[in-house]
């Protein structure tokens, strides 16, 4: 266990925990209720960069990242103190006023895409970012139709939600109009998969017979996207949206040409195409920067939030000169996107990423991990898959490893909340809740990996011993 | 334009700055003359020693190059308006010069920039919990709802956290839609309720709209502007300035409270013929079980439009008789802002079944919510609904010492105090100069409409605007512009304002009155 960080004060949190559970059911409203983790709630005061501090002062490892938002670290000194300085000069004014911060980030963050992706929109989130998006997309294609897969997540908003392909996330509403799904690529869980399919330090269980090269499950998965376009969209479409690795669906990562040839499927039918980074990007994929370029595509637009600000309500869409002249056909105005002080925040998370490192650490301690966690997949029959990237990390559990169906909701519960209890906190996604997502603020060491391995380890037998 | 008035910035110590008032350098008026500041003391950043410094022309470039063609389309002025620095009701601009803000960034800076309370309040959380989602349970979001659901009257009382006005208002779509099983929504010509795709079918401006598909379940009825719309009269409205038109509406002589508000029990001829189109629209554009009506008690972006003062009173009752619930889009209103109460709703002496709010609910910080009565919220519960921002520790943080800020600051009673006393010298300006046609609001959410001429009414046209605005700017004063036709001058300052920077902007409007008179 590691020593109390000398730095850190603990400060009084000012209320009980059972006052606060009295507030949350009376004015808080019942979603929040139903969204917050494990049968006993962790109570968080106070966090320094991978660590958070309940309210009795217990620390526990954070391998979620407040769902990979903190990218860089909670409270990270620099990126905190670039909020201060930006706090006490200026906080708002819109953009009918023009203000040094906005440029200065805004060309900081041009330079980190490739041409011609060097035009940027400030949003408040990636709901809105990808509300954007769309919009963007149909307005400059003159189409409507918007692709993506089953099993993706792409926001929240009664538009997004449309793209979100997850029923826990629908409302039985009329929604989604021009909205389609195609079959999702899933390598582990799909109709197809091998032994070679991903851009992974880990694949998958599978066997397949395919040469080095050649992808069978991605002809067959890409058969069914022309499927698709043969039956279920008009032969002229707005976009597609792909996330690189699926977030919430719990890091399902697709062959490694999929993307590829999609991208040029959807061009040809006059879409463009839209990589959804709000959990990819930043470095955490660990080979690159980006997502998608992990996919060796360049895409029309990217979209991207959570990790952009450390946790600060942002979000951006990235495109071409070519679609932002389209959309320059009406006003389009966002009263706090791209303010003084979430510019001020994000443009210290890109000098923070680059002078801290992250983005070789996601890659070396993620890498390491996933190496680790694939040995107690071999070790545990319940533990099917564990996939990803850098530090978008995804463990599946299943029943067995021949059906491959779902772990219960309630031993993975009883996992999940044995984890906490020793002390770590991860997440959880897939479309049956059946994955383990580690997305850990880019900032964690091998040490910090061995105790959550020791800690995973524990839980497993656990489990196994109350059965 | 040459300069006018304007402090001379003295250095008496490298990070201190005294201001001190100048001979004017051209012979104007004195009151021309910019008021001091009441705090003489506080740090000015030199931009020089700013990480962000480079020249001017070079900000321009990257803003044509990455800021986007929407960023180039929204800003003001000819010669925009380089800001660096903000203090309560002032703006420095690049080189130090400063301005008297009277739009607060659209309504926005509610207790005035970098409030030194909130500031702290926003540095205290910022040193302890930035975010990690309601996937855990944290402090502030508790201490924050509980203190926000304090404001409102029963059954008001559950919360929902949004980044944005455009996410709240998203989202009380969709649990108006879930929670009455109906689809139809309603909203006022002029209205502006969101730039998100689906508010946008809401937003009533033909600017904010695009060639798209879009709006589904949307549907406008006519707004029941008094001034510029086929009705109005002499008392329709609840603000210290009428309309310059004339009816002959018998006054009451009863006048009835009810929640701390005054109406007088009068007719009103143009609200009967208002009401009339409403129920022209019931009748014929939406089926008879609606899901909402949204109202902004006084139009933000349609220029502090007004509406009879039984308006939405009765509207309210037809809406909930069709199976829709009341939802008071309160993003400009909120706060204190109207002056006479809290919120602008209380001012119509309704209580809606939904209430909207962002803008200055953080001082600047993103921001938004949604309260609502628990029967709405348990509709809700039948999916998940994840935001993953919305109500973060430092959101709470800084919206709770808002709230503190506006009861200690004062801010409601200035809006009061301070507003009312300039509608109604604005209210003379509007009788001594032709093109300005009306003006209107309450506290400092204040309109000044301006015409061609007061028989016609017809709008100002964009140039002659465009002219004003900017010597207004020039002269040291920041304000906004809006309405329809862009007709309408807007005046929605950080609620700190005082009388002397009041009279200071009447001098300053008065005399872009008479430039552009001489002009002519």
């Amino acid at each position: 266990m590691k020593r109390f960080i000398r730095c850190m004060r603990f400060h009084d949190p000012g209320m009980s925990k059972e006052r606060m559970m009295e507030i949350r059911r009376q004015y808080c409203n019942p979603m929040t209720m139903k969204v917050t983790y494990y049968k006993k709630p962790v109570f968080i005061h106070q966090g320094h960069m991978q660590w958070l501090w309940d309210v009795d002062g217990r620390r526990y490892l954070d391998l979620f990242a407040g769902v990979a938002t903190v990218s860089v670290g909670h409270c990270h000194p620099k990126v905190t103190a670039a909020a201060e300085h930006q706090l006490k000069r200026l906080w708002h004014t819109t953009s009918i006023y023009v203000y040094p911060p906005l440029h200065e980030y805004c060309e900081k963050l041009a330079s980190y895409f490739p041409d011609p992706l060097k035009v940027i929109y400030l949003t408040n989130s990636g709901s809105e970012a990808n509300d954007l998006a769309m919009l963007m997309a149909r307005l400059h294609t003159g189409n409507f139709d918007i692709l993506t897969f089953r099993g993706s997540y792409h926001g929240g908003s009664p538009q997004t939600m449309g793209l979100t392909s997850n029923a826990a996330y629908k409302y039985p509403i009329a929604n989604g109009l021009g909205c389609t799904n195609t079959m999702c690529p899933d390598v582990f869980r799909g109709p197809w998969g091998g032994s070679h399919c991903r851009d992974s330090p880990v694949q998958t269980i599978r066997d397949c017979g395919c040469a080095q090269g050649h992808c069978m499950a991605n002809e067959q998965y890409i058969g069914q996207l022309k499927e698709t376009f043969a039956t279920s969209v008009p032969s002229r479409i707005a976009a597609f949206f792909g996330e690189p690795i699926q977030g919430v669906g719990g890091a399902v990562q697709y062959p490694k040409n999929y993307l590829k040839e999609a991208y040029k499927l959807v061009r040809e039918r006059g879409g463009v195409c839209i990589a959804d980074e709000v959990q990819t990007g930043f470095g955490r994929t660990g080979t690159h920067f980006w997502g998608f370029q992990g996919h060796d595509v360049i895409p029309d637009m990217v979209t991207m939030a959570k990790g952009i600000g450390n946790g600060f309500p942002m979000g951006a869409v990235v495109t071409t000169p070519e679609i932002a002249a389209s959309f320059a056909k009406g006003v389009h105005f966002n009263t706090f996107g791209g303010n003084p002080v979430a510019c001020a925040i994000a443009s210290s998370v890109l000098d923070t990423i680059k002078e801290d490192g992250a983005q070789q650490i996601s890659l070396d301690v993620g890498t390491y991990l996933m190496t680790e966690l694939a040995k107690f997949r071999d070790k545990y029959e319940i533990i099917g898959d564990v996939r990803g990237k850098g530090l978008q990390i995804g463990v599946e559990m299943v029943k067995d490893k021949v059906s491959r169906d779902p772990l219960p909701a309630e031993a993975m519960g009883e996992i999940f909340e044995d984890v906490k209890d020793m002390g770590v906190l991860i997440g959880k996604g897939g479309v049956y809740g059946q994955t383990f997502r580690i997305k850990p603020p880019m900032c964690i060491t091998r040490e910090d990996a061995d105790f959550f391995l020791a800690v995973f380890n524990k839980s497993i037998k656990n489990y196994m011993d109350r059965r």
